[in-house]
Parts: structure tokens; sequence; C-alpha cells
């Protein structure tokens, strides 16, 4: 299984999303993950791309393009707005 | 050299967390702490005069990353300055105006570096620790944008090569 979470007003575009995605070994990235997701979720997919969101895999934010293995966690970051 | 890092939903007292840091070594020559308080207004986005009234403020955050990255940003500080102790408190949840939100304390052996150290670690818990507020303004329900100007406080600490 790979994981998926969604913070922030992304988590409020995603709550029809499956957060949960049966790992077919196939060799994925998080870009390629969210072009799945762009017919059944086009607004939650355009907030997604917007320039200012990092993805992170397992707690550590990486680019795009990071391979995906089974047991990933993955989480989509707006920008921070602690403190 | 003791570093607490916590993220709770309870409150926090301000004594205690003074006498506790104060408590680690008699070499201490300075204690500086900030605290901050949920305001009771909130600026949806970068535009002064959109303020509006708050009723709550609920704080997410990612679980596991936030204490790792706020563990990241206190080691960069100690690497700029030396201190004997920091305790970062930072409070998730629903909470209401007036109420505290965030704490740091720093002790040092002279002033300078508790201030820097303090400042150096609001800056980028502002900016790279992963929590994200809500506001509540009146029932409506509302995300609130990065602040320009949270980004350009944190920017100083990499253009002053003196530092």
């Amino acid at each position: 299984m790979i994981n998926l979470l969604f913070f922030g007003r992304l988590g409020d575009l995603a709550q029809n999303v499956d957060h949960s995605i049966v790992y077919d070994g196939q060799l994925r990235t998080p870009k390629e993950l969210v072009h799945e997701l762009e017919v059944a979720h086009p607004r939650l997919v355009a907030a997604l791309r917007e320039p200012q969101v990092l993805v992170s895999v397992n707690k550590m934010v990486v680019k795009w393009d990071h391979p995906l293995f089974d047991g990933d966690e993955i989480a989509f970051l707006p920008p921070v707005t602690g403190g | 050299m003791s570093i607490n890092i916590h993220v709770q939903h309870e409150d926090f007292d301000l004594a205690s967390e003074y006498t506790s840091l104060r408590s680690r070594t008699s070499k201490i020559g300075a204690v500086v702490t900030f605290t901050g308080l949920v305001r009771d207004f909130e600026r949806l986005h970068d535009d002064p005069t959109s303020g509006q009234n708050l009723h709550t403020l609920t704080l997410e955050h990612y679980p596991g990353m936030t204490e790792r990255l706020i563990a990241e940003i206190v080691d960069e500080a100690l690497q700029r300055w030396s201190a004997f102790g920091v305790t970062v408190i930072h409070r998730v949840g629903c909470l209401r105006p007036n109420e505290q939100i965030v704490f740091v304390g720093v002790t040092s052996e002279h002033r300078e570096n508790a201030f820097k150290i303090a400042e150096f670690v609001m800056d980028y818990l502002k900016t790279k620790a992963t929590f994200w507020k809500k506001v509540d303004l009146n029932g409506q329900q509302q995300w609130i944008m990065a602040k320009h100007s949270d980004t350009k406080a944190a920017a100083k600490w990499t253009e002053d090569s003196d530092e």
C-alpha cells in the first residue's frame, strides 16, 4: 500500500479521494500519482500543482520525480502557516 | 546542552518552563523567552486592511515531521550561536483569541545569543515547520495564506553573512 496525506486546504479538497493505493509493483512518482487523480479530482489536482506545494515521502521533502515503493507515505504540503 | 521540543494540545505554564530552563546549569547568564498569543483578528491574505474578527483558530500539523523539522531549526540555530538550553512548545488543535500558541525559551551565557536563537527559531517556525492554521471568522472557515512578511523575516538570516 501507498498512503496519501493531504494537509491544510488540500485536505478539504481531497475528502473524496482514496487515501490508500494498492501498490501494484509498478514504479511511480508523486508527479504520476497526481496525474492519475486528474480526471476524477480536477480541483484537487489544480491545487496540488501550484508551485508552492511541496511533496514528502516518509516525512522527507522530495522532488516530484522521486521513486515510490510499497509502504511509502506520501504527503502533500501547502505553504506552512505556524508560529 | 538540553533541547526540549513539544507539539501539544495542552496549554503551557510560562513560570514552570522558565524554572525548568534555569535549573539546568548554574552557568546561565541570560534567559530569553518568547510567547506567541492568538490574536483576536486574522488577516486572510497579505493585506493589512483585511483583518476580521476571529472566533477560533485551529492548528493542524504533520505529526513526526513537525517535531523533526523543529529539531532541525534548533540545530541550525545552535550551529550559529551557543546556548545551554532551548525549549520549543507549539500548540495544535482549536484555540481561542488570547490563548498561548507558541513558546520559545533559550538560556545562554550572555543575552545576545539567547535573543538571536529565539528570533531565528521563531522566524523559521513560521516558514519551515509543518503547521497549518484554519480560522473561523463568525462561522466562516478558511485556511490562512502564508504571509510574505514571514518569508522575508526568515530570509534575513541567509542574507546577513556576518550574523
